[in-house]
């Protein structure tokens, strides 16, 4: 495809690397949003973005941030700062990235599928859901308008091995956070000290509108486990949803709410939905394409 | 629309029982699975919750569940059982798509026109026909079709061509290829036979021979 | 005496072995390797153990083994009293190594195309997914004719150390985009094998039969 004009989406701080995935003096070449880009590492640790033209010259230079184990670009001015995850200036947290792995979906289809917990039972058996305690209790939706941030609190679910820290069962208590519509973190309670969450954060990369890149930083409480066993429990995490998320029909989001039928369960997808609607996007959107 | 026209998806004897299977037709997915007590059911491959393929799910009994939320729906299409919820009475709304499907002369059938009227191909007697294997050729299905006929063309016997291509063998036996267009790239071809050669022994042969029409055909 | 497997959870070879020490009811350590994005298999330090930089590698006795496949041998020809994973007779033996060769052949196309699409590993899609598609196809063909005979498996009347390793890659395949549709006997191969006691899955293929 060639780059979105949807200003929506290109206006928003959008992941494509990891830090230590390019090393000093080299580049990489990727794609946000249909723009093909060129990430250069500087000698130091600093790094470069530009356009790539259809010369295959490099052309405009692009706003560049590292945050979160991440490097950050954006093709337009954007409307918001990159989010503020305060658990990760936490010195005594293992902080992991997984590298990113590639999707065939659209941005959405990823970020709903980390909202949803009714998904739990069926396939993250004997990890995040019990194939005998399918039950998901009422939870909060939000629109946080100051930050312009969609929410879902008081969430709880029983998990059989809630991460790679936790022996045996219990209610897991969670709140989880949309922060851009390529972006969304999930706050767990796990451990005793009901202060103290393990921060898990999805930032998407869309390369086209239905292929996608997935990086997963976490900041981790646990003393105990490697930051690689912290990453295998994670990717094994995500390599079983990958199948569901390159299995949905169509790839593309539908707004409609009666094309795709949802239950209580879902209200944090049909908030999520409705917050897409309101602010207009329509990369990655069904009836916008199909329009 | 799709249009009204019956084609070939499967081997009867391909789809077990207790089983959801992926098949294309006219670029369209479609959920071909099987209650336990052998029921055929050709649905959209498209759960009505949040998209997922049927195809992937699986099957309890007499509901096909969706892999993802474990949703189960019967076979009139209505959802029933909603986990995350237990003590919910699904709304009649949440109904999965259902086209019209048929078993005869060994294969499964579908249609997948809103309303179909259009009758089946006509190969006679629905009894003694067994499977003999299905192959996927490269290209569309006039294409195919025209490579099957021109094939079998050069094996002893008659060859009638038409919506089902047949050959009537020197023993009697009456092989038949029904077609099932894919998408632009791909057409599927259902065989099964009738007659003397419709043993387990005569299966191997004639499957064996099958293969070697489509290698003969992907060569040319 | 401990069996050491050096594994990663996402790896399908890993998986095949994983897979035989369950059937076996073997107990075992896990090394876990960061195979990605770590790229610990290529270091130093796991060359010393495996001078190919592959994974799986099992540590049994005093052995140091790589190889998925002469993994599954060494397992099946140490522990399985009953030799019914790797029968020993001739009308048997012969066809059984032939499909665990393609298992470490021509199958490992589909993990080209799985490493590809999930972790971005710079190669040719197509000519992998059309490798790929060639090699189900002769599984496909060979499998129908078991099913002509009434039977299930690649050779003989029980799962084989052939089921075993061609197993995971063709279960996997979704992961490097190529679908099941054109492989009706395969299909009805991969859920007899996921119905069998002590089958476990891994992430990409799905717990539910």
């Amino acid at each position: 495809m060639t780059a979105t004009t949807d200003p929506v989406a290109r206006n928003e701080w959008i992941a494509c690397g990891w830090l230590g995935q390019i090393r000093p003096g080299a580049s990489h070449d990727t794609m946000v949003l249909g723009q093909p880009i060129r990430i250069t590492r500087k000698a130091g640790d600093g790094y470069r973005i530009a356009e790539i033209g259809e010369d295959g010259a490099e052309g405009r230079e692009l706003p560049v941030q590292t945050r979160y184990t991440c490097i950050f670009t954006t093709l337009g001015e954007p409307s918001r700062p990159l989010p503020e995850i305060a658990e990760f200036d936490e010195p005594d947290r293992i902080v992991v990235g997984c590298g990113n792995v590639g999707v065939n979906t659209s941005p959405y289809r990823l970020v709903e599928n980390f909202l949803d917990m009714a998904h739990f039972s069926f396939i993250h058996v004997d990890t995040l859901g019990a194939t005998d305690k399918t039950e998901v209790l009422a939870y909060r939706t939000e629109h946080r308008k100051d930050v312009d941030e969609i929410w879902a609190v008081d969430c709880t679910f029983f998990q059989p091995a809630a991460s790679k820290a936790v022996k045996g069962g219990q209610m897991t208590r969670y709140q989880y956070r949309v922060m851009s519509p390529f972006s969304v973190m999930l706050y767990k309670n796990i451990s005793e000290d009901s202060d103290r969450n393990d921060a898990i954060c999805v930032f998407i990369q869309p390369l086209t509108e239905t292929r996608c890149l997935a990086y997963m930083p976490m900041a981790i409480v646990d003393n105990e486990n490697t930051a690689a066993d912290i990453a295998d429990f994670q990717q094994s995490i995500f390599l079983q949803d990958r199948v569901i998320l390159e299995n949905q029909r169509p790839a593309l989001l539908p707004l409609d709410p009666t094309y795709e039928l949802p239950t209580r369960a879902d209200a944090s997808s049909i908030a999520f939905r409705r917050w897409l609607k309101a602010m207009d996007i329509r990369f990655g959107i069904y009836e916008k394409q199909a329009a | 629309m799709p249009p009204d026209q019956w084609n070939a998806v499967a081997l009867d004897s391909q789809i077990r029982a207790s089983s959801s299977n992926p098949v294309i037709v006219n670029d369209y997915a479609v959920a071909l699975w099987r209650s336990a007590s052998g029921q055929v059911n050709a649905w959209e491959d498209r759960c009505p919750h949040r998209g997922m393929r049927l195809s992937l799910g699986f099957v309890e009994g007499e509901q096909l569940r969706c892999i993802y939320h474990g949703w189960g729906y019967a076979p009139d299409g209505q959802c029933r059982q909603i986990p995350a919820h237990p003590d919910l009475t699904p709304p009649k709304t949440i109904c999965a798509r259902r086209h019209a499907v048929e078993r005869r002369y060994g294969l499964i059938w579908t249609n997948l026109a809103d309303d179909p009227q259009a009758a089946l191909p006509d190969l006679g007697a629905d009894e003694g026909w067994v499977a003999v294997r299905s192959i996927f050729l490269t290209g569309g299905v006039q294409e195919a079709r025209k490579a099957v006929a021109g094939d079998l063309a050069e094996w002893d016997g008659t060859v009638s061509d038409g919506d089902v291509v047949t050959l009537e063998m020197p023993d009697g036996t009456r092989l038949a290829a029904a077609f099932q267009p894919v998408d632009a790239g791909s057409t599927g071809v259902h065989f099964v036979a009738r007659g003397p050669a419709a043993t387990a022994e005569g299966r191997h042969g004639l499957a064996r021979q099958v293969v070697q029409l489509r290698n003969r055909i992907e060569n040319n | 005496m401990t069996i050491t497997l050096h594994d990663y959870s996402l790896s399908g070879s890993c998986y095949k072995v994983r897979l035989m020490l369950g059937f076996l009811g073997l107990d075992y350590d896990r090394r876990q390797v960061d195979f990605y994005p770590g790229r610990q298999h290529k270091r130093p330090e796991f060359l010393a153990i495996n001078p190919l930089g592959q994974l799986p590698v099992l540590e049994d006795d005093g052995l140091v083994l790589r190889d998925a496949q002469a993994i599954l041998c060494h397992l099946a020809n140490r522990y399985d009293g009953g030799g019914t994973w790797l029968p020993r007779d001739p009308a048997r033996f012969g066809p059984v190594m032939m499909w665990l060769m393609f298992a470490g052949g021509e199958l490992m196309a589909a993990s080209s195309a799985r490493l590809h699409d999930v972790m971005s590993y710079d190669l040719d899609i197509d000519a992998a997914r059309r490798s790929a598609r060639a090699a189900f196809r002769v599984l496909d063909d060979h499998l129908t004719h078991r099913e002509i005979d009434g039977a299930t498996w690649i050779v003989g009347d029980h799962p084989t150390i052939a089921d075993l390793a061609c197993f995971p890659y063709v279960a996997l395949s979704g992961d490097g985009g190529i679908g099941h549709e054109e492989y009706p006997a395969i299909r009805n191969w991969l859920r007899e094998f996921r119905k069998l006691p002590g089958f476990h899955a891994m992430s990409g293929i799905p717990e539910y039969v």
